[in-house]
């Protein structure tokens, strides 16, 4: 599983930013095609819902989709063989 | 089936401004309907008129988007007529506690079965930031340019008093509790009220040096005061802070309920 922002219903309001626990949300800088300033996601393998989601087979913290207004994140499947950063945690 | 799957994904991006506390609330609600494993053809969202009434557009399910304040006279008449439907009416604060006051009561004190969510941003949003019963005394708003003057509406107080079966109050930012408070209201037979404190930072923010969503999120958040502890710090007769409101399940109780299955 991967974290993914919709940036065609992302607003900018960073609520994802305040909620995190892992701070994986940082404010963005850039504004996109929109005219909008979307967080950028910060080492996304952290997140315990990508991680263990598929394990556990619910959603496990989830309050940055819960809390997101737009419904702009979600986790999704990656493709076959896509290439990932693996972070592992002592 | 999951909660995403309930939204009307053609009609999205919705129209809420930028870090409108609705759509959180949305969120919630189609997570406690996603819970309760409702069939989406047994279910009905009715709303009345403003921000929060748009929320029913934005869901794959039959919906009324009704007269303004009269969403729970309407959700009365269809649970009256189709007693096996899963009533949820979203309506906010001018459309609650404003023009459909006399409604809210009556639905209240008749107990009938469904589960109201009122999304209280203490602000008539859609027109323009006009002052709302629910404005807090010294908030500025359009109507109120030198501090609102009256006392505001405690509305889950209200349906204490009405005499609904289930009362909570919890704010946009405690969505897990949210999400657990609506479904304990769906699951409870008679009138389930849960008010929901929300932002708006457009219009409330605005004039009221809350600019940011992140500052007026923490404004709710540090206003809120659970109601254990309230009820402890009065019972010892310690001083409340200024500006603070209860949150939590304020009552749950079996009064007769109208308008459920036997």
């Amino acid at each position: 599983m991967k974290l993914v922002i919709d940036e065609s219903r992302c607003k900018g309001c960073n609520l994802c930013v305040l909620v995190c626990p892992y701070g994986i949300f940082a404010e963005g800088t850039e504004l996109n095609s929109r005219g909008i300033v979307s967080p950028v996601l910060d080492r996304p393998e952290r997140c315990t819902n990508c991680r263990l989601q598929a394990l556990y087979g619910r959603m496990l913290c989830g309050v940055c989709r819960m809390i997101c207004p737009d419904q702009a994140i979600a986790w999704v499947e990656e493709r076959p063989f896509e290439p990932h950063r693996v972070e592992v945690e002592f | 089936m999951s909660a995403s799957e309930w939204f009307r994904e053609d009609r999205l991006p919705h129209i809420y401004c930028t870090g409108c506390g609705n759509g959180t609330v949305i969120n919630c609600t189609l997570a406690a309907v996603e819970e309760m494993g409702w069939k989406r053809d047994e279910t009905v969202f009715v709303s009345g008129i403003g921000c929060s009434s748009r929320a029913p557009g934005y869901i794959l399910t039959d919906s009324l988007h009704t007269t303004h304040g009269r969403a729970l006279a309407f959700a009365t008449g269809v649970k009256m007529a189709r007693p096996e439907f899963n009533v949820v009416v979203f309506t906010g604060d001018g459309d609650l506690a404003a023009i459909g006051g006399n409604h809210f009561i009556h639905a209240c004190r008749r107990n009938v079965d469904m589960t109201v969510v009122c999304m209280n941003n203490q602000i008539y949003g859609m027109t323009g930031g006009q002052g709302s019963p629910t404005t807090p005394p010294g908030a500025i708003s359009t109507t109120t340019p030198y501090g609102a003057s009256e006392p505001a509406f405690d509305l889950a107080e209200l349906a204490v008093a009405a005499g609904a079966n289930y009362v909570a109050r919890w704010t946009s930012y405690h969505v897990k509790e949210l999400t657990k408070a609506v479904t304990t209201g769906m699951q409870t037979p008679g009138l389930a009220f849960v008010e929901v404190r929300t932002q708006c930072p457009t219009n409330y923010g605005r004039h009221n040096k809350l600019r940011t969503v992140p500052a007026m999120i923490e404004h709710i958040r540090s206003h809120a005061m659970l109601v254990e502890k309230y009820n402890r710090l009065t019972a010892e007769g310690k001083p409340i802070p200024e500006g603070t409101f209860t949150v939590g399940e304020l009552v749950r109780r079996s009064r007769p309920a109208m308008g459920v299955r036997r």
